[in-house]
């Protein structure tokens, strides 16, 4: 009788030892994503430096594959530079990429000797410019549009990051679904119908959802949103005393009003989902999307490269916007910092700035890449051979806007997106319930 | 292993008492490596959580002190610049993510370990009898368990997709209404559990199945003779047999099923990990999106807060389950026991 019980008392001992094997797993602050740096401790240029780098969906510089396009950067650089070997690691989504990173820099390891990083981090990046080694001696300061390069740089005059690509957005459509319509497919002339502002855009959706083709006016709301947004420049933050003012803007409550109230001619398909990818070569799917420069590697990859019927126009709701874009930067811990710099130097250089977007379609940041022959002639097969070159530099002359994110800018945007698929593409909430759990799930965030 | 007992009449050598000395300590030795290892890699994270779970911890800037008073945006001017060392506790108890994101790990808990349970025992009790080709049915139940759970989320992901998914082309193909598998909140629950319990109903069939094998043929024998069938059989002399086994199983799968990561994460579409609306967030998910997603400058603090409550609620679940087994299979267990005593009151 005793000796049952004492086993008892053991197994649940056991259980409770398990448990927190089981757990510690997860609550320590382990997740360390990054991989191991270089070895070598100093750069001179005879010694043997490995160089590891980390981007995430498509910076363009890898050997292009079926499936990604790339100008193959790394091997051209390795081939003039035989000291040189270079290691880079691909995350699938910018999310993934930030947490790792992020851990790296709190811990003090594990980083790679050259990190990308998405604009809409560099909040949080500037707050702790302290883990990040200053560029600004390599970097030329006129390379960039002022605007690109302040986001990068402190208060005190240090610059973080050099700029790798923006992400100007112009309409992209389906000349298919178009014609079915009755409305024109000339890209010119669908420039012209829908020239204005939000509201012209959703009226010609309205004229587009009449004509019942099957299709849908655009792919999600969530999506959309992200380009309303990006054009308010002090959304949920006020830039000046670092407060959340998300839930008494009016400009964030017109912008969620004008987007639900159009919420028939959404085809409901969260963005980078499984249906949302086959949605891109559906008949049945969506006729136009926001298109910002990055994304069509994006579309390509879904829809198949030889997919016809995308196209682009020279316009965008409201003006101008920029939606992404990104940095490169580098972490003080790493041991190779003189190296790196002189890669970080040469990727972000216009000339190399002009072969990613001749091989994949991230559009350049530097000026003078953006002003390059190649560049402003270059065409997309896949949208119809629409001079993309062309329509990106004036859709990034028309930015006009540098929305400000603070540091929970990005918690905020999270919810909101969330608030916008509950409406959308869950189909469980109307516009004014889901508004009202937003507001509630940005005051608990604080 | 020197196991030669010295006799205690003669006083003893040097070398006896050595050996001796051998004998009681050398077990500890060699268990000691895993305790050193546990030590390093389990306990102390695990007290190092308590004390980070009290602190404004960011991912990137560290430790910034105590915790904040937590305060809702509401009455955020009456806590500013206050601290509380229960701070990131009460944010996480106040929030309502936390609430949905502990009734749907429950949910999914209940909805995976149960099926999954009685579905292995049904199993290993029909592999457990003269099949042909026995190896070849055993290995093939274990197949699932070899796919990586992320690998396994992904394909579920797309078996379940909405519009292009096979599932709700079937059931639409039968002239039904198709199924919202991730905007509904039950329909969520039971796809994700499907995931869970398709890994790992096929460990569990084998680890019973060994157990199984271990029961006395004699005992089973004389059941048969004594007039018992298949079911009398599983109920009355193989399950109670194996208790052990079964007690091991259900608490395993109770702290794996209450910490389900892979599977909600990869079946979350786009960005949106968990749902839009919470509906298949577990706490896991919950405490990474606090953890490593959220820049907030107590994430890490936060983090380790949901951790903790989290260890809580597993070591409740397990010893709840621990009752409950030794209860079910006991219950069994006393049919012979009753017997005996009737046999007994017979006699008198």
């Amino acid at each position: 009788m005793r000796y049952t019980k004492l086993k008892k008392v053991a197994t649940v001992g056991v259980a409770l030892i398990t448990a927190g094997v089981a757990l510690t797993g997860c609550s320590g602050n382990s997740g360390n994503g990054g991989a191991s740096a270089g070895t070598s401790d100093s750069a001179s240029t005879t010694q043997q430096i490995t160089l590891t780098i980390g981007t995430f969906n498509n910076f363009g510089y890898d050997a292009p594959t079926s499936t990604l396009q790339g100008a193959d950067l790394y091997q051209k650089y390795m081939d003039t530079h035989p000291n040189i070997k270079i290691e880079a690691t691909v995350a699938a989504k910018s999310d993934d990429a930030r947490s790792s990173f992020n851990t790296a820099l709190g811990t003090g390891s594990g980083a790679y000797d050259i990190q990308a990083v998405d604009v809409d981090w560099m909040p949080d990046m500037i707050k702790n410019a302290d883990k990040l080694i200053d560029l600004s001696d390599v970097i030329p300061s006129d390379r960039y549009q002022d605007w690109k390069t302040q986001i990068a740089t402190t208060t005190d005059g240090k610059l973080i990051g050099a700029g790798t690509d923006i992400g100007p957005e112009a309409i992209c459509y389906r000349s298919d679904l178009f014609a079915k319509a009755g409305l024109p497919t000339d890209r010119t002339e669908v420039a012209a119908l829908l020239k204005g502002g939000w509201d012209k855009y959703f009226e010609i959706g309205q004229q587009f959802m009449a004509a019942n083709t099957g299709a849908f006016w655009f792919d999600s709301m969530a999506a959309t949103y992200q380009g309303m947004v990006n054009q308010i420049e002090a959304s949920y933050i006020d830039p000046d005393s670092g407060d959340i003012i998300a839930l008494d803007n009016a400009d964030v409550k017109a912008a969620y009003d004008q987007l639900t109230a159009a919420a028939a001619q959404s085809a409901g398909l969260m963005q980078w989902s499984d249906d949302w990818s086959a949605g891109m070569k559906s008949d049945t799917g969506f006729a136009t999307m926001l298109c910002p420069a990055w994304i069509i590697n994006n579309m390509k990859n879904a829809a198949g490269e030889d997919f016809k019927g995308w196209d682009m126009a020279d316009v965008f709701p409201g003006g101008g916007g920029d939606w992404g874009g990104s940095y490169l930067v580098i972490p003080t811990q790493s041991k190779n910092q003189e190296a790196a710099k002189d890669l970080v130097e040469w990727l972000t250089a216009p000339e190399q700035q002009v072969a990613v977007f001749a091989a994949a379609s991230n559009y350049p940041s530097a000026v003078d890449a953006q002003q390059d022959s190649t560049v402003q002639a270059k065409t997309d097969a896949f949208l119809n051979s629409a001079p993309v070159g062309e329509i990106f530099a004036n859709r990034a002359a028309a930015i006009d806007v540098v929305p400000y994110k603070g540091s929970s800018w990005f918690d905020i945007q999270s919810k909101m997106a969330d608030a916008l698929n509950r409406v959308d593409v869950d189909k469980t909430t109307n516009a004014a319930d889901s508004w009202s759990t937003w507001q509630n799930d940005v005051k608990a965030l604080a | 292993m020197s196991s030669t007992v010295p006799s205690t009449k003669s006083p003893l050598s040097r070398r006896a008492k050595l050996s001796r000395f051998d004998v009681k300590a050398s077990p500890y030795f060699y268990i000691a490596p895993f305790f050193i290892v546990f030590a390093i890699m389990g306990l102390f994270p695990l007290f190092y959580t308590v004390f980070i779970s009290t602190r404004k911890w960011n991912s990137v800037a560290g430790d910034q002190g105590v915790a904040a008073a937590y305060c809702n945006l509401d009455n955020a001017g009456d806590c500013k610049g206050v601290t509380s060392w229960m701070g990131n506790f009460q944010w996480a108890l106040s929030n309502p993510d936390f609430v949905e994101a502990l009734r749907n790990t429950i949910a999914i808990f209940l909805l995976s370990s149960i099926p999954q349970i009685i579905i292995a025992i049904l199993l290993a009790f029909v592999l457990s009898s003269n099949l042909r080709a026995k190896t070849f049915w055993r290995m093939g139940v274990l197949f699932p368990y070899i796919i990586a759970p992320m690998a396994a989320g992904i394909i579920f992901r797309q078996v379940f997709a909405d519009e292009t998914g096979v599932v709700n082309q079937i059931i639409t193909g039968l002239g039904l209404p198709a199924v919202s598998w991730h905007a509904n909140t039950f329909a969520s629950w039971v796809a994700v559990s499907t995931i869970v319990n398709f890994r790992w109903i096929g460990y569990n069939t084998l680890v019973i199945l060994a157990a199984m094998q271990a029961v006395p043929n004699e005992t089973i024998e004389a059941a048969v003779i004594d007039g018992a069938g298949r079911v009398r059989q599983l109920l009355s002399i193989t399950l109670p047999m194996i208790r052990p086994t079964l007690i091991f199983v259900i608490i395993t799968s109770t702290i794996g099923g209450l910490q389900i990561f892979d599977e909600p994460q990869m079946y979350s579409e786009g960005t949106t990990y968990g749902g839009s609306n919470n509906q298949f967030l577990t706490l896991t998910q919950f405490m990474w999106k606090t953890g490593f997603v959220s820049t907030n400058d107590s994430n890490m603090g936060r983090a380790a807060a949901i951790s903790w409550m989290l260890f809580l609620l597993v070591v409740v679940f397990a010893i709840l389950s621990y009752i409950l087994t030794s209860r079910i299979s006991s219950g069994a267990s006393n049919a012979p026991k009753t017997s005996k005593r009737a046999r007994k009151a017979a006699s008198r």
